[in-house]
């Protein structure tokens, strides 16, 4: 049995799995493996969902990348090349009125980041399916929550 | 090589940013490229459509840029990403209305790169069946196992990604995990 407590194995395994963990660590977690069934487990859990993994599609990167670029010309777009239609419009609201050209600029999206009213957390999450609320819980509450579950309140580091 | 000033140097997030902000393309087309892939798997997990999964990217990156200039840096560029990608997904099932119930066939394809090592070994039926069960768990729980596992974040980033503390996101990874293994069982 190696050294490494099943705390700190359980935090390492993530990395152990997806062949991120420096060697020497990964040689404690080999070691510890040998004997600890529990960590065995786990430890195949985590290969089981790296195994199913969601491929990420071909070309997502490419679309958004024109994605993007289209959204910046369209943001960026310099003063001469406003439309003669964009033209004839400012030149008629300035005719008009002198809050024409407030309302021109004011069609030009921000780059303020919106915070949109998906942040809040689906009504169904937690509580129906059995989870507590842990945001509603302090740091002492949290620990001994995580001493429930057997895994200590500093496991991993991570 | 794109551009005069770049070098063959792996260059940083916050390298490309600082690139980015100066107008430099190829450094948000770096971005996109390194990032991509996480925002996806995020969206995926929790919309499980992989139309309105790469709508999210989509979204997601737009946003991202538009606000690079307010971008701070308090938290990583990453998790940042990943954060707006998981705002945009909740946005989405709130459109949607309710949850879309997935069949088994409907899972998303499985990936074929990056083995670790003894992969091969993972019987892949099984790994069918922990994803189903993965889908059930809670949305943070879900998201907390597979941040740490598929992406290697930690918890500190996790909770700044599903909007809990350090703590929290701790919990609600190793409360996963041990649902996960009882209805694996």
């Amino acid at each position: 049995m190696s050294n490494a407590t099943c705390e700190t194995v359980r935090g390492w395994i993530p990395e152990y799995a997806s062949g991120r963990l420096a060697p020497l660590e990964a040689t404690s977690v080999r070691s510890h493996l040998e004997d600890c069934s529990e960590c065995r487990a786990e430890l195949d859990l985590a290969m089981l969902i790296l195994a199913s993994r969601a491929e990420v599609p071909a070309g997502l990167a490419r679309t958004v990348r024109a994605a993007v670029r289209s959204d910046r010309a369209h943001v960026h777009r310099p003063w001469w090349g406003i439309s003669a239609a964009a033209v004839a419009v400012l030149a008629f609201g300035i005719g008009m009125s002198s809050d024409g050209l407030e309302q021109v600029e004011s069609a030009v999206p921000g780059y303020a980041f919106e915070i949109e009213d998906g942040d809040a957390w689906l009504s169904d999450d937690g509580l129906i399916a059995g989870a507590p609320d842990l945001d509603a819980l302090s740091d002492e509450a949290l620990l001994q929550f995580l001493d429930e579950l057997n895994v200590g309140g500093a496991g991993g580091g991570v | 090589m794109r551009g005069d000033e770049r070098s063959d140097a792996i260059l940083s997030d916050e390298e490309l940013i600082e690139r980015a902000r100066a107008g430099d393309d190829a450094a948000l087309s770096d971005l996109v490229e390194r990032h991509h892939g996480a925002a996806y798997r995020v969206a995926f997990s929790m919309l499980q459509d992989d139309d309105a999964a790469q709508d999210v990217v989509q979204d997601t990156f737009i946003k991202a840029f538009r606000a690079l200039g307010g971008f701070r840096g308090d938290s990583s560029f990453r998790t940042w990403v990943l954060t707006i990608a998981g705002n945009q997904a909740r946005g989405a099932l709130r459109k949607r209305g309710r949850r879309k119930e997935t069949a088994l066939e409907d899972a998303g394809p499985m990936r074929s790169e990056q083995k670790a090592p003894d992969e091969e070994a993972v019987d892949v039926q099984e790994a069918v069946r922990a994803r189903k069960m993965l889908e059930r768990l809670p949305e943070k729980q879900k998201l907390s196992v597979t941040l740490r596992i598929e992406e290697g974040l930690s918890f500190k980033e996790i909770g700044e990604v599903i909007g809990s503390s350090e703590g929290a996101a701790r919990v609600n990874y190793f409360h996963g995990i041990r649902r996960l293994r009882e209805l694996m069982q």
